[in-house]
């Protein structure tokens, strides 16, 4: 990868984010359904010796495509995110603009969603899919903004720079709208929990109706990266990074990220799916002027 | 026991179900969802999640015709379990015990795979109608391209703001999760907004009255019924309803409490504790202020249009939005758990779905059309669900000529 990212790193992410996702599931077995930590290797298994099956006229590529493409973006999401904290912490890939990255690989996720809605040349993929469009229109700007105050306090694109800027206090302390915005952007980004509603029963499962087999698991194994990475992505920007008494950067950042994801797991079952047409309402008249003001705020202070 | 087939054991250990009702058996699904609940498994939304498919009653001809295609949308390895109006709760837990060998029997799953590979996707055959999940013939390439593969494609209209766009002929059920049981909605959809709705019923073979009706029908036909039991059948029917509701709302914890205490109804458990574990449920879902602000102004009916349709179910008593219907119903089931222990005799026809031996599921049918004209798709779910017609009402013999 790039000059002086360990090695180490770059084999054991893959396997982090697996093990986080794998953990991500448990959680939601036992909190929704009360099942013990073998319901989601049973699930995956059965989806493994499953057959494929083809709507009529389906575009094969692009199904395939938008289902190996979510994966795939949580992954280059999680290269940037520092694993210990602090500048030049450990991590696979040392951008200097890593949150510019982690954002760009999350609009992946909107490409994944509109290619499996589309490609299977069925209604309600294709209805799941136009879910997810209206939901980007209504989670990004707020999220984008959540993210451009947490670099703002910190003078840094950088995550490691951002989560060494917070010593003294967490980003979550002194701008908790911008760390409420972005836990809330980050159910929208994985369209997990309340943020469902692409792939919702109520139409059959929506995006990821028509899915089966190897590429369901592929699908769903993928969005759980995404709610994990978004889980990640939180511990540096706004929960101090790897700062912590006592244990090591690398076990603080895993704890607090397990926590983050717990809690957004736990969130699914707590509320009912958000719609869209009424939420829109909600994120561009509340969601983007409250992150604005956060913004303002911690630019007035930074400049002092 | 070869690895694979342990495998296949260990995978569908838990049962993933697509569940196609068929108007008059009610029982039957009730039983089915409990003894599902039972083996930690669940019903599933659509064909491609599922590895069961189960029928609770006999399908008549359109209904069989939605079995079949969600059967053939069912990727291997698969098991179909047909389930009598009649089925006790013994066969239910049989037929799916049945169903698990039949997903564990490898040869046979791996062989059917293999023909089903060779025949290809599934195609629409005469109409394609009755496939619920395949709107298929959408785009918009009206120039310069072949039709793929033969299909038509979508022709286009002006929507709501004058725009030219595509428009698709959606069928919504019969077969479809938390869905009343023979509905059949015919949409014409732009986008995802109904354009227009014809609204249909999918007929059984089985016939039979009404599940929730029949303590009253019982009474009526002058059996001494006491008055809690048909209470308890009332309450049980709205929090059936609420399940529902709350489902298609994507509320899932708060559905499978009110599953729960629908069932626990239904089997007598002690009025006092279950009045108590209502009351809770009822206060959670009443205070949950995301739930009030996705279901306020969905489907609004005033008396005018109530009575214009004839409306005479619960839906004309609480009038206003699905959150009122809701509230309603909430409202209802605790009125009906208060009396769970009466043992006076049972009087009048109250029935919880309106008055007993009325058709009234044909107003609420009346009623769809115009509620669903400008709706969008996920509001049009929430408004059927809110109204949640007993069509097992209309499956009676004398209304179903020629089928």
């Amino acid at each position: 990868m790039s000059d002086g990212a360990p090695v180490g790193a770059a084999v054991a992410l893959p396997l982090v984010l697996a093990g986080l996702a794998y953990s991500a599931a448990v959680m939601d077995a036992a909190f929704r359904t009360g099942d013990g930590p073998a319901a989601p290797l049973r699930e995956s298994v059965l989806l493994l010796l499953r057959q494929r099956r083809r709507t009529l006229a389906s575009d094969v590529p692009l199904v395939r495509i938008g289902v190996i493409s979510l994966p795939v973006a949580a992954l280059l999401a999680a290269a940037v995110i520092p694993l210990d904290g602090g500048p030049g912490g450990s991590r696979v890939w040392n951008l200097p603009v890593s949150v510019v990255w982690f954002n760009a690989m999350e609009v992946v996720a909107w490409a994944s969603l509109w290619l499996a809605g589309w490609g299977a040349n069925s209604a309600f993929p294709l209805v799941g899919g136009y879910r997810f469009l209206a939901q980007g229109l209504a989670y990004e700007l707020p999220h984008m903004f959540a993210l451009i105050t947490a670099s703002l306090g910190a003078g840094s694109l950088d995550f490691g720079a951002i989560a060494a800027a917070q010593d003294e206090v967490w980003f979550a302390v002194w701008m908790p709208v911008a760390f409420a915005v972005y836990l809330l952007s980050a159910l929208a980004m994985a369209f997990w929990g309340p943020m469902e509603h692409p792939v919702a029963d109520d139409l059959g499962g929506g995006a990821a109706a028509e899915l089966s087999g190897p590429d369901r698991l592929l699908f769903f194994a993928g969005r759980l990266a995404l709610v994990a990475v978004a889980a990640a992505a939180a511990v540096p920007l706004f929960l101090g990074g790897g700062a912590g008494p006592w244990l090591p950067g690398w076990a603080w950042t895993l704890i607090k990220t397990v926590a983050v994801l717990a809690l957004l797991v736990w969130l699914r079952g707590r509320w009912p799916v958000i719609r869209m047409d009424r939420f829109m309402t909600a994120a561009w008249a509340v969601l983007i002027p409250a992150a604005l003001l956060q913004a303002l705020v911690v630019g007035v202070v930074v400049l002092d | 026991m070869g690895l694979r087939e342990r495998l296949v054991r260990f995978a569908t250990a838990c049962p993933h179900v697509f569940v196609v009702t068929v108007p008059g058996a009610t029982r039957t699904r009730l039983l089915l969802e409990a003894e599902l609940r039972r083996r930690r498994g669940r019903p599933v939304a659509s064909p491609a999640a599922a590895t069961t498919l189960v029928v609770c009653g006999t399908p008549g001809p359109e209904l069989g015709t939605a079995v079949d295609t969600v059967w053939s949308g069912i990727p291997a390895p698969r098991a179909l379990v047909r389930l009598e109006e009649t089925a006790s709760a013994e066969e239910v837990a049989a037929a799916l015990d049945r169903a698990a060998r039949e997903l564990a029997d490898v040869p046979a799953q791996w062989a059917a795979a293999a023909a089903r590979s060779r025949e290809g996707p599934w195609a629409p055959g005469g109409d394609g109608e009755h496939d619920h999940m395949s709107g298929h013939g959408h785009g918009g390439h009206e120039h310069g391209m072949e039709p793929p593969m033969g299909l038509a494609m979508a022709g286009r209209a002006d929507d709501r703001d004058g725009l030219k766009l595509d428009v698709l002929h959606v069928p919504l059920g019969p077969a479809l999760k938390d869905w009343p049981a023979g509905l059949v909605l015919r949409l014409t959809l732009q986008g995802d907004i109904v354009q227009d709705a014809e609204a249909g019923v999918a007929r059984g073979r089985g016939g039979g009255a009404s599940f929730w009706d029949e303590p009253w029908l019982r009474a009526a036909a002058g059996e001494r019924v006491p008055e809690g039991e048909a209470e308890r059948r009332r309450a049980a029917s709205h929090l059936d309803s609420v399940g529902r509701l709350l489902a298609v709302a994507g509320w899932e914890n708060a559905a499978d409490r009110a599953r729960g205490l629908r069932d626990d109804v239904l089997a007598a458990r002690s009025a006092k504790v279950l009045a108590v574990r209502f009351a809770g449920f009822a206060r959670r879902t009443r205070q949950s202020r995301t739930l009030r602000w996705m279901l306020r102004d969905v489907g609004g009916i005033d008396r005018a249009m109530a009575d214009r349709h004839g409306l005479a179910g619960p839906e004309a008593r609480h009038l206003g939005d699905v959150f009122d219907r809701l509230s309603g119903w909430l409202d209802d089931t605790g009125a009906a758990l208060a009396r769970a222990d009466s043992t006076a005799p049972l009087e009048g026809t109250g029935g919880p779905r309106g008055p007993v031996g009325s058709r009234a599921a044909a107003p609420v049918l009346d009623v769809l059309p115009e509620l669903l004209g400008g709706a969008e798709l996920a509001a049009a779910r929430l408004i059927v669900a809110g109204l949640d017609p007993d069509l097992d009402r209309l499956a009676e013999p004398a209304e179903a000529p020629g089928e």
